[in-house]
């Protein structure tokens, strides 16, 4: 779907920890991962940026692990300060979308 | 931080050296796109451009490692290069050129107000 970029902004963030918290994993992977979700827009520098972000606020550990060709690549985990932001995250989800919901079946 | 390259700005360039090499390094595109990193960034500079350092290498880490991967530039960071540098740059940082002005016409203006009597 096109032009999702101005109302996935506040989302994005979230979407990455709920990847991040699956397993360990890299920028591209990630990427790929929203891509195949139908966020075909998302691009590698998005999730970087925000990548940076989550680093910055000590929410994930990272990893630099050699790769077979080029620089090591950074791995991202979630620590324990990020589980919570994750679970805080889908408490917002979940307000805001049923919130949004009940304005759609009219407010009821 | 030595306090002789505090002084001369001597470690700065030193480490645009090194940036500059691992630039050359890089396939056309990329090159390209750190061009136009540098340039969006550098209104995020403070006096030094100290601050950008840590960012930069950053970048072009990312640069280099999608590189590898074999993907363009374009795949990489779309069509906002600006947006991206914005988010690199955001945050406590990012403080730059544009916030010191912005707050020097606020203190301006509120001065003149004053002298008006509002």
């Amino acid at each position: 779907m096109d032009g999702l970029t101005e109302m996935l902004k506040g989302t994005l963030e979230g979407c990455v920890l709920e990847i991040v918290g699956g397993e360990e994993t890299y920028g591209y992977a990630i990427t790929r991962r929203l891509n195949e979700l139908g966020f075909a827009e998302v691009v590698e520098g998005t999730v970087y940026a925000i990548l940076l972000r989550l680093e910055k606020n000590g929410l994930v550990q990272v990893t630099k692990r050699p790769s077979e060709q080029g620089p090591p690549r950074k791995f991202y985990a979630l620590n324990d300060a990020g589980r919570e932001e994750l679970a805080r995250f889908w408490a917002k989800w979940e307000y805001v979308t049923s919130r949004i919901d009940k304005l759609k079946e009219g407010g009821k | 931080m030595k306090f002789w390259d505090t002084i001369t700005g001597s470690d700065l360039t030193r480490e645009w050296k090194a940036f500059e090499v691992r630039v050359g390094a890089l396939p056309a595109d990329h090159r390209a796109a750190w061009e136009q990193i540098t340039g969006h960034l550098s209104s995020y500079s403070d006096f030094t451009g100290r601050n950008l350092m840590p960012i930069l290498d950053g970048a072009l880490g990312l640069l280099e490692e999608t590189a590898a991967d074999a993907q363009s530039a374009r795949e990489v960071l779309g069509d906002d290069i600006e947006g991206f540098c914005a988010a690199l740059a955001g945050g406590e940082r990012g403080r730059g050129y544009r916030d010191r002005w912005r707050q020097q016409l606020n203190r301006n203006v509120a001065r003149k107000l004053k002298q008006l009597g509002g």
